[in-house]
């Protein structure tokens, strides 16, 4: 069978720790599976797109530079959508039975949480801003994140603890201290989860019972569990769909087979070569995404702004409701194809709409920049997968809530 | 203060020594010699030298003198004196007098300017100010201030002169200048047009003119007979230097002519136009057909004022051995050239072999160059030894060749690509061996040129307009080959490589004008529907009639020696078709497209069919993403969605407070510093790591296709 990694660490497994590790860091001997959109020095960074084939990346990424510090083992690459756009032709998370502790996913749109669904382990998308982006092919600036994914929150948490933290030289980041992100103790009888009722409009049915499953699971747990309404819901959508492929599209405008990228033979002149390459350089799949872009920048760019109005509204409306409730309950990301086999690349959805549709109830954390977690069910199917999610920069907490749910101690019942 | 006595500083001389006079103006320049101020005063005519001196002057006065700065408006009273010898200044004219104040009023005070205003040194040893210096963007987004400087001021006096003349002669000719309109009917002049869109015809659009062809054509069957017009056209081409957007050309038009009636009459006139800058012409005008052009010196357009004209040497090389030749010659090619005199000092024969036959000329289109130095009283090159002493002596008499010359060949299967290439290196040749003559005009008129030219469809298109008269009317429109030997009846005025100018002698025969749109392949519906109004008029008794219509932004430009036609133009468009002073073309208010009906013309468009192609060609050119055929579906569906996703966020974000701000991150905007670093190269850059994944290098660069084919 062919491996679910695209290319391999040639520097041999230290035979020595119990994972391989050389270092005695925080990280030591941790087995990281990388998607090819984080740069390591060397390591053909083609971010799953013919736009980058051949390319090899110059310098570590931030996040390469802290793992390796701590000691972990950089595996490999595997192997991800065009440019980590949605989970189609991709492998996310598959590395995990192939002999790696922890994934990093670019999640654009929820694809680390997706693809922790698809593998019945768990993800955490942590709150923009927390990771540099420093060395990692983007798409989405405004909204994409390094996704982590483990079978274990423990692993989470330690990994999100080295790579967190300033860069200066990612000026996208915070420019206030590192909030706490060590684990607490959560007292379910002084906590309030969240549930937005309009989250669970147009799922499926079967995704609407685990929702509620979910929230009886956490009133069992002895949590206080609140209805809350956000009728924008719907429109996480809508304005990913729009500021997404605006900034894809001039996100892309760098692959313009100059410094790097193969180039289309046979143009007489740098327009052609552009339209060549670039034609050469992007699927059908992501061009679409990409004129659309180009068409609310050119065609309709008042369409944009209205999105980024949009934004802030909807940004305000979830602060305020983690006013009213220190965390949020949050439907699984959509059910995908049963039963994952390694090697086996997820079917790619025919339209952009349905990949979006996919991703419905991941959205919002991208548009607003919160943490969110998704927790896989029980091995028996009594407690279903569901998402939490908390305020920007809560990610501390958020894990917390995540151990807390996962430790057996109180949970003989289910 | 009455502004009636004011006098221009131009019009002091020492006659006027003595005289009190009120003058007024701009500060062009202020010295402060410790209590003794001088300012240069600048108005419309010169500039003249103002002191104020504590002993003459009252204090109040020299206290306000002491605040002037450049640019300040001013009017000041004062006495006519003689400077003291020694003090004088050659580089104004007003330089052996200057005015010593008595009273200062400042009409108004200006800000730090953006660049200086100031052409004139206040002391005559100090370096001429250079304006090249100041971006040209700069100068043009200030450009009033730039116009305050005598040379902007200069150029356009003397554009209105060079106008003037144009007036008076064409009027003393029996000329009539006639307005066309303005907003009009696209006609077929084969650029992009600038469009109008009418308010009372929705979704319907005036084109400005490209030029008044149709117009001036139509006055002459209207019986006008002669007509002018100094007329504003527009065209929507894309960018290239010395090219505006709107330009001004003298257009002229007169019924009951032939060709030498217009020869004799431009002619004069240019002659006029030069004379009004001081400059000379001789007629006649020399006479080049366009076949004698390309074949002398490969351009419809040739620069007369050197020589390197072509020589043939095809038939020297009959039966050579040398087999590049040879080859070239059995595909039906030619051979010639130029001789270069005394150039071998220049010409060496690494900067022949490596600079012009490797890369220059190549560059020029042909595949090769081929040169031999005159030496010695032999002949010496890289293949002279393929050659035979008949052939190299065939040379020496074809170029007239002598020692110290250097001869330059070009030979293809492909007689265009042998001319235009020759006729590209003759300017660079002349360009870099300073061949090209500073001083003098060398105007002629290029004629004859083909009625039509081929299509890569098998057809013809016409050179110049469907309108222009062909040399002979019994031609056949269906047979290709034959139209393409006809000529028109049109010429061009060139003058040093520049069209400044053309016209022809225009179809007035209803039939013939049928015959040539049956011979570019219009069928009846086609021209009713593109000349319809036009051709109606023809059948009411058209005069014969043609006329020429003349740039008069370049040829202004050519008289006044300006680097650019800008410097000629008052408020002219940059480099990118903008205009930098007002900021057009701008986007404008929803409610003015609104009430254009040119709101949501793209989703009108689609539901009837018609544009969502073109949106999508449109969006692929701008980001620059080709696709596949077999994509279209995909792609223009998805701009539908698009749309539809467009119309539901306005619809959303019309509900939402009006002064919720759009937010472009997440992240909060507080104090987003960083500590400064000092700047460093990239180690990437040093190793050349940085060059590791481009797929093309030439040298330190990443190399590309040509910017322009």
């Amino acid at each position: 069978m062919e491996s679910t990694f695209a290319f391999l660490n040639p520097e041999p497994v230290f035979q020595g720790s119990p994972h391989g590790g050389a270092d005695d860091g925080y990280l030591r001997g941790l087995r990281v599976a990388l998607q090819p959109s984080i740069s390591v020095r060397d390591w053909p960074a083609e971010a799953g797109s013919v736009a980058l084939s051949g390319f090899t990346a110059l310098e570590d990424a931030t996040v390469v530079q802290r793992l390796r510090q701590a000691g972990a083992y950089l595996r490999g690459y595997t192997r991800m959508s065009e440019f980590g756009f949605g989970l189609g032709g991709g492998e996310a998370g598959a590395a995990l039975a192939e002999g790696a502790d922890i994934e990093l996913v670019l999640d654009l749109m929820g694809e680390s949480r997706a693809a922790a669904a698809r593998w019945k382990v768990s993800a955490f998308k942590p709150s923009y801003s927390l990771v540099s982006r420093l060395g990692i092919v983007g798409l989405i600036p405004s909204m994409e994140c390094c996704g982590l994914v483990a079978p274990d929150l423990g692993t989470i948490r330690k990994t999100l603890q080295t790579v967190a933290g300033p860069d200066d030289l990612d000026f996208s980041l915070l420019d206030e201290e590192t909030p706490d992100l060590s684990a607490r103790t959560i007292d379910p009888a002084a906590t309030t989860v969240g549930l937005i009722r309009e989250a669970a409009d147009g799922l499926s049915t079967e995704r609407q019972e685990a929702f509620h499953t979910s929230a009886r699971y956490l009133e069992s747990r002895g949590f206080t569990l609140k209805e809350l309404s956000l009728p924008d819901f719907a429109l996480f959508s809508l304005v990913h769909r729009i500021i997404g492929s605006v900034e894809a599209s001039s996100a892309t405008g760098r692959y313009d087979s100059v410094r790097y990228g193969p180039r289309a033979p046979g143009a007489r002149n740098w327009n052609e070569m552009y339209l060549r390459s670039r034609d050469a350089a992007f699927g059908t799949f992501l061009k679409s995404f990409l004129l659309q872009g180009a068409f609310f920048q050119f065609n309709r760019y008042e369409a944009f702004e209205a999105a980024c109005r949009i934004r802030a509204q909807l940004v305000t409306e979830m602060a305020n409701l983690c006013l009213r409730a220190e965390y949020l309950l949050l439907p699984t990301p959509q059910d995908t194809p049963p039963g994952p086999t390694v090697g086996a690349p997820a079917d790619r959805p025919a339209s952009l709409s349905a990949t979006y549709a996919q991703f419905d109830s991941t959205l919002f954390a991208n548009v607003t920049g919160q943490p969110a977690l998704y927790l896989p069910p029980t091995a028996d199917g009594t407690r279903p997968g569901f998402q939490l999610s908390g305020a920007a920069l809560s990610d501390g907490a958020l894990l917390s809530l995540g151990e807390h749910l996962l430790s057996d101690a109180n949970g003989e019942e289910w | 203060m009455l502004f009636s006595e004011r006098v221009f500083c131009g019009d002091l001389t020492p006659n006027d020594i003595g005289r009190q006079v009120l003058l007024a103006g701009w500060v062009d320049a202020c010295r402060d010699h410790g209590g003794l101020m001088f300012i240069h005063l600048r108005d419309v005519s010169s500039i003249i030298q103002v002191v104020f001196n504590p002993e003459i002057t009252p204090p109040a006065v020299c206290e306000r003198a002491a605040s002037l700065r450049s640019e300040y408006c001013v009017a000041i009273r004062g006495e006519v004196k003689n400077r003291a010898t020694g003090t004088e200044n050659p580089g104004i004219e007003t330089g052996t007098i200057e005015v010593m104040a008595t009273e200062l009023t400042v009409l108004a005070e200006s800000d730090v300017l953006p660049f200086a205003v100031s052409e004139k040194a206040m002391v005559t040893d100090t370096a001429p100010i250079d304006r090249e210096q100041v971006s040209e963007d700069l100068r043009l987004q200030y450009r009033y201030l730039d116009i305050r400087r005598a040379s902007m001021r200069r150029n356009l006096t003397l554009r209105h002169r060079i106008f003037q003349t144009v007036r008076s002669f064409l009027d003393s000719r029996g000329f009539v200048e006639v307005e066309t309109p303005m907003l009009t009917m696209s006609t077929p002049e084969g650029a992009r047009d600038y469009l109008v869109p009418s308010r009372i015809h929705p979704q319907s659009f005036y084109a400005l003119p490209q030029s008044p062809q149709l117009f001036k054509q139509l006055l002459m069957i209207g019986g006008m007979e002669r007509y002018f017009q100094l007329a504003r056209c527009f065209r929507d081409e894309d960018l290239r230097p010395n090219r505006q957007p709107e330009f001004t050309q003298l257009d002229i038009e007169a019924s009951f002519i032939d060709e030498e009636f217009l020869y004799e009459l431009v002619e004069e006139l240019t002659l006029r136009m030069f004379a009004a800058a001081g400059i000379s012409l001789a007629r006649p005008f020399p006479r080049l057909t366009y076949a004698e052009a390309i074949e002398t010196t490969g351009s419809d357009r040739p620069d007369l004022r050197f020589g390197l004209r072509f020589v043939d040497v095809t038939d020297l090389f009959r039966e050579t051995q040398y087999s590049i030749f040879r080859q070239i010659l059995e595909r039906g090619g030619c051979i010639k050239g130029f001789n270069v005199k005394g150039a071998s000092s220049s010409l060496s024969k690494n900067v022949l072999q490596n600079e012009y036959a490797k890369e220059i000329v190549p560059s020029f289109g042909a595949k090769g160059m081929t040169w031999i130095r005159a030496d010695n009283g032999g002949l010496e090159s890289n293949i002279v030894q393929f050659f035979s002493e008949r052939e190299l002596q065939g040379l020496r008499e074809r170029f007239g060749a002598e020692d110290g010359d250097v001869l330059i060949m070009i030979a293809d299967p492909s007689y265009a690509v042998v001319t235009s290439a020759l006729g590209r290196l003759r300017l660079h040749m002349a360009e870099r061996l300073g061949r090209i003559p500073e001083e003098g005009f060398c105007p002629a008129w290029i004629t004859d040129f083909p009625l039509f030219e081929s299509t890569e469809e098998g057809g013809v298109t016409s050179s110049h307009h469907p309108f222009t008269a062909p040399d002979r009317t019994d031609f056949d429109p269906t047979d290709v080959e034959e139209l393409l030997t006809l000529r028109s009846r049109a010429y061009d005025l060139v003058m040093n490589g520049e069209e400044l100018g053309g016209g022809s002698i225009r179809i007035s025969d209803r039939e013939v004008q049928r015959k040539i749109f049956r011979a570019l392949g219009l069928s009846e519906e086609d021209v009713r529907e593109r000349f319809g109004f036009f051709l109606r008029a023809f059948d009411f008794g058209p005069p014969p009639h043609g006329g020429l219509a003349l740039g008069m932004d370049r040829t202004v430009s050519m008289i006044l020696r300006t680097p650019s036609i800008r410097e000629v133009i008052a408020f002219p468009k940059n480099r990118s078709a903008g205009c930098p002073l007002t900021g057009a073309p701008s986007p404008v208010k929803r409610e003015q497209l609104a009430e254009l009906g040119l709101l949501n013309l793209n989703a009108q468009a689609a539901t009837r069919g018609v544009s969502e192609e073109d949106g999508l060609d449109h969006l692929s050119w701008v980001s620059r993403i080709g696709f596949k055929a077999e994509e279209r579906p995909v792609l223009v569906q998805g701009l539908d969605e698009a749309e539809r996703l467009a119309l539901a966020a306005l619809e959303k974000a019309a509900d939402i407070a009006a002064d919720r701000e759009p937010l472009y991150t997440v992240v909060r905007a507080t104090g987003r510093t960083r500590p400064g670093t000092e700047p460093s190269r990239s180690e990437l850059s040093g190793s050349g790591d940085l060059f590791k994944n481009a797929p093309s290098l030439k040298g330190d660069y990443f190399k590309v296709a040509g910017i322009l084919e």
